[in-house]
Formats: structure tokens, sequence, C-alpha cells
């Protein structure tokens, strides 16, 4: 289980707190570089980010070593804001011990910059992630499937934290069924065990809490029961 | 023979981009959350599904044949003469359904899903009217009540589609009205406001949220919309007798022109044929988003009630001007079309009214077919195209509907 928190947000001492209270409780951490326009994400993702104590990778560079609180730490910025300092995103994630940038907008922005993306991460000693919808073209996914990356992040609604009427795991083994053994991952408004179970289920190797997690924040013991709770839908 | 097709076909999972998602604007409520209140659940499930081929509901698919689909693909012989360089026209005849134009093949479904979400009664919004006619149509057959908002311009000139709308049951206001807030504000800012189709989405939406048992049901531009349509092209593909050089289609949010040529396109990139086919989407010259407007993320309607979709745009708040094709007067194309454009795969066109209707009556003289004046764009640029090709080329056209609700179009030009 993944969790996804906006660096900084609501500020530096409680985001490092909260970082301290998640160690053990989930295997991998999603940390958001806060940015002035997080256009795929919803209401209260967006409001992290302009809640955010600092803004950009100063905001990230708070935390010396996320691996000291999970396995897997990934940064996860908007490539708009870094479309001519990949390089840069990529040292400042190697520095803080992050594994990899995922950038929600690169397939949908900037298609033509997959490939300098993959380079950036390998030529930092990162590995490549990315984030698709349900309506991904296949032959793209398979292609994605081909950079081995550190996993493909499938988000299961139009944006973080909304719900619809979606046959979701539907969609979770279509994709399944395109990526081979490639890390599925999938996130958006997840909110109950049985909604993990029946992802995991219909084929998703991982899922991530966002929005769920972050509602509850003001309240740590709550933020983190939630959590745990949660767990309790993975095999 | 051709069998009503089995399943709809989604192209998104085989663009060459991928499609972006709808997106909330900065500031205000999340019109996505919106979506879970005015629209049936099936709908936003199409609208998001990973799915190649949707599969068509039996009752959907029985609708479809009483209603008389598959449709008939026929030889435009008088046209071909009158052109006289032995190009060979097709041209698939959604005119022939009872609504007199493609727009059933969405309704349909649209209306079937409502109904099964327990809706008592459907909202939308309506240009020329077909759309507005198809969903009074579809709403008689499976039992909901159906109300409709029409820019004001058609309402009063296209009177014998409004007389039936009513006479199929449906409730029908002029847009803008005085029964929402948007319609109010307009008429207070323009008491001569012409309409526009973004407009009566905006009143068709607020109509719906403001009671019970009401869904609002679109017309055009979302991709489940244009999904629907492919049984059109699913159709043509097993009917046409030869490989086509050309398939054209009018454009207003790009419903009809998909429908026609998505399965045509799909096969083409998944490298499955067609690779010499060129796809030529016409539009009005009163509503030019494919050949002058801005790729961006817009809202598609005037009231930015619905999230906002990345599409060619002339701006959510741009009024066209009255025409006779008032199926053509919208803003913005649909997200798919309008990547296929910036991709180069589709070409666009506009002409004026004008000279689609002087298209509009050669088609009427050479093949007994009155044209709607939406179709007669297409007609106009099968007629320009078929003139530059070589002897033996094939053309394919969308013949989306007739025209024969349309006399005010034809009084000028005959």
């Amino acid at each position: 289980m993944g969790l996804y928190l906006t660096a900084t947000y609501p500020s530096v001492r409680h985001f490092i707190e909260v970082l301290n209270g998640v160690r053990g409780l989930v295997d991998f951490l999603e940390i958001g570089i806060p940015t002035g326009n997080p256009k795929y994400d919803g209401p209260i993702i967006r409001m992290t980010h302009r809640s955010a104590e600092l803004k950009g990778l100063e905001a990230v560079k708070v935390i010396n070593d996320y691996s000291k609180y999970s396995k897997a730490p990934v940064l996860m910025g908007y490539a708009a804001d870094y479309i001519d300092s990949l390089n840069e995103v990529a040292s400042v994630a190697r520095s803080v011990n992050a594994v990899s940038v995922l950038f929600p907008d690169l397939l949908f922005d900037y298609p033509e910059l997959i490939d300098k993306y993959v380079r950036v991460m390998e030529d930092s000693g990162l590995r490549p992630s990315f984030f698709i919808s349900s309506k991904t073209p296949y032959k793209l996914v398979k292609r994605l499937s081909e950079y081995n990356p550190l996993f493909i992040y499938l988000g299961l609604y139009a944006a973080t934290g909304i719900k619809l009427p979606i046959y979701v795991e539907q969609n979770v083994t279509t994709i399944r069924g395109i990526v081979g053994d490639t890390f599925l991952v999938v996130g958006f408004a997840v909110n109950s065990p049985d909604m993990v179970k029946s992802l995991i289920k219909a084929g998703a190797d991982g899922v991530v809490v966002g929005t769920a997690f972050i509602q509850r924040m003001s309240n740590l013991e709550s933020a983190l029961s939630l959590l745990k709770w949660l767990r309790g839908g993975l095999p | 023979m051709t069998n009503v097709p089995t399943h709809w076909y989604n192209i998104a999972v085989d663009l060459p981009k991928p499609l972006p998602p709808p997106i909330d604007p900065y500031e205000g409520e999340s019109r996505i959350a919106l979506l879970n209140r005015i629209m049936p659940s099936e709908l936003l499930h199409q609208e998001f599904t990973a799915l190649r081929y949707v599969p068509i509901p039996e009752e959907v698919r029985d609708i479809y044949a009483r209603l008389g689909r598959p449709t008939p693909l026929r030889r435009a012989r008088g046209l071909e003469r009158l052109i006289g360089n032995g190009v060979k026209i097709y041209y698939k005849f959604e005119g022939a359904l009872p609504g007199g134009s493609h727009k059933l093949n969405t309704a349909v479904p649209q209306v079937y899903y409502a109904f099964k979400d327990g809706a008592k009664e459907v909202a939308t919004e309506t240009g020329a009217g077909q759309w507005g006619l198809a969903v009074s149509i579809a709403s008689a057959l499976i039992g909901v009540k159906a109300t409709i908002f029409m820019t004001k311009s058609s309402f009063m000139s296209k009177r014998q589609r409004v007389l039936f709308m009513r006479t199929y049951g449906a409730t029908v206001y002029p847009s803008p009205s005085e029964v929402t807030k948007y319609g109010i504000e307009a008429l207070k800012a323009n008491p001569n406001h012409p309409g526009s189709l973004g407009l009566a989405i905006s009143e068709a939406i607020d109509y719906t949220l403001q009671g019970e048992g009401r869904r609002y049901i679109p017309g055009s531009v979302l991709e489940f919309v244009l999904m629907h349509q492919t049984v059109i092209g699913q159709e043509a593909i097993e009917q046409i007798p030869e490989e086509p050089d050309l398939i054209v289609g009018c454009v207003g949010g790009g419903s009809n022109f998909a429908g026609l040529t998505y399965p045509f396109i799909g096969a083409r990139l998944r490298g499955e044929g067609f690779e010499r086919t060129r796809f030529l989407a016409v539009e009005s010259k009163a509503a030019p988003k494919l050949t002058q407007g801005r790729y961006e993320y817009d809202f598609p309607d005037s009231g930015g009630l619905l999230p906002m979709i990345r599409m060619l745009t002339l701006g959510h708040n741009y009024v066209p001007p009255p025409s006779h094709a008032a199926g053509l007067r919208y803003h913005g194309a649909a997200p798919s079309l309008s990547l296929l454009v910036r991709e180069g795969i589709v070409e666009a066109r506009a002409y004026t009214q004008e000279e689609a209707l002087e298209a509009g009556v050669l088609f009427a003289r050479s093949e007994g077919i009155v044209p709607a004046p939406e179709s007669s764009h297409a007609i106009r640029a099968v007629i320009d195209e078929a003139r530059k090709m070589p002897k033996g080329s094939v053309i394919l056209l969308n013949l989306s509907g007739h025209g024969l609700l349309d006399p005010d179009a034809y009084e000028r030009v005959s």
C-alpha cells in the first residue's frame, strides 16, 4: 500500500510528524512537489498544493532521506513546472533517496518527451514510472511497460478523490492484460478495505491512498487508523 | 446481409496519443463531482472505459432494429453523373431513421440508461432540433418524459421540429428561456439573444438539478456519444464493396463524423487497413473551431457547469451567428476528434451556409433526397473533392440527416 502526501502540507512540522507516524504502515510513499497548477488533481489535493508551507523542490528538500520512512519513496510533480529542468528534479530526487519521479501530466501534455524522461531517470540512477488513465491507448501502455518502469500508475477516476460510477475493476483487469508483469499501482478515491481487496483481485499490485488520508490529517491518530483499516483489504 | 452491430467502438484506446482527461477549473466547485448528480451512471462508466469494444444491450439493439438499423448505404449515381469524371460516391443514409438524422443512435441508449437509473425525465439541449427530436422519440418508446431546450433562433425557424417533438410528448422551451437562471441572465443581457448550444446545455443541466428524478443527456462532444454513433461506421465497413479513398462528414460537436469514420480510422491506427483513406471533417464558417480554434481546456457549455475538456474551441462564450445549419453552431469539437485533427489524421475545412445549401440543392435534384443543411456542408466538400480526384476514386459520405423539416433553409436557394 502506498500513501500520497504533498510535501510540507499543512506545515513542515506536521508533514514530518506524519512521515514519522506512517513509518511501517505503508510500503511506498508518493511525495507531491507543491505546484501552482495541479490540474489533474481533485479539490482536496489541490488544496494541499495551495496550502503547503513551502513550494516547489524546496518543500521536498525538508527531508534528506525519505527511505527512512518507506522502502520505495517516489517524488510526484507536474512536468509542466520542470520541462526545461528534468535533470534538476532527478538530481533532487536522488539526493533525498527517492527512487523515481512520477509526472502525471507527462503522457497527456508532453508525450514527445517520454524517451527524454526515461533517459534522465536512468542517467540519474532512478527508475522511470508512468501515470496513465483508463483511456490511455493500448499501444502506448504496452510501450511504457517495455521501459521496465518501477510501476505504472492507473488513475481510477477522472481526478483524485472524486468517485464516479465507473467499473474500475474492469478497467484494472483490462490494463493488467496489457502491462504483463509490470508492477501496476492504482489510485484515486480509494477509501475502503473492500475497495482495496477488489482492486487487488482485479489485477492491481498495489493501491495508493491520498485524499481519504489527507481529509483526516488534522487528527493524526484517525488518519493512521484509516491506513491500518485499509490495509485489511490487502491479501 | 448486414446486422445491427453488437458493440460500440471506443477509439480512445487506439489513438496515437492519450486523450487528456476532463478537469475542473482551478476555482469553484468540482464539475467532475457534479456529473454524478446529472448523468446516467452507465454513461459515466462508458466515458472512462478501458474497453475497446463496449457491448450494446440487447434492448437497445432491438430498438435500433425496430427504428431501421442498419441504415442503407447507397451509391449516389445521379451526383456522380453530374460531376461526370468517373469518381464513385457512396453515402450512408442516417436520414432514413424516424427522427430524420443519426441522433437516435445515441438518444436510444442514453434514454435507456437514464430509465435504468430510475429517472422519470430526461433534459437536454438542441440546435436545429434533430437531437431534440431523437430524444423525444427515444423517450416516448422507453417511457420517460423529455424536456428540450432549443436554441431560440432554431425554435423560431424550425417550427415543424418543435411540433413533432411535442407530438412525441416532449416539452420544448426556446433557449434562452425563463425557466433557468442561465436563460434569465442571458435574456437580461440581450433580450434578442439568438441562443447557442452552449447556453442551451447550461439551461438543460440547471433544469436537471432543479428537480428529482431527472437526468441530463448530451447530444454530442462527450466521448460516449461519439462511441454510440460508431454503429454507422461499423455497418458501413460491412456494406461498402470497395475501400474508400475519402470519407467525409460534417461537424457540429463531432458525433456523426466520428460515428462514420472512427471504425475506419481505428482499423488504420491498428494497422488493419484503410491506409490510403483520407478523412475530411467539414464545419460551418459560422463556428470554425477545427480550422480556427485553439487547442486548450475549455468548458463544453457556456455556463461553465460541466468539467473542462481539451478540445479545439472558439471559446465557450462564443455565440455563433444564426445559421440554417444550427446543428453546426457549436464552439468546440469533441476531444478525440480535436486530437485527430491536431495529429493530421483528420483534415478539416469550413464552408459558408450558402456554399453548403447550393450543394444540398444539387444533391436533392440528382439523388432525390433533400439533405439536412448540416449534411449539405459535407456534400459541398464531396463535390469539390470529387472534381479533383482521378477516375475510379471512391468517396464515402455521411448523409447524417434529411432536410424535409428545414424548409426555412431551402426557401432562399430553391
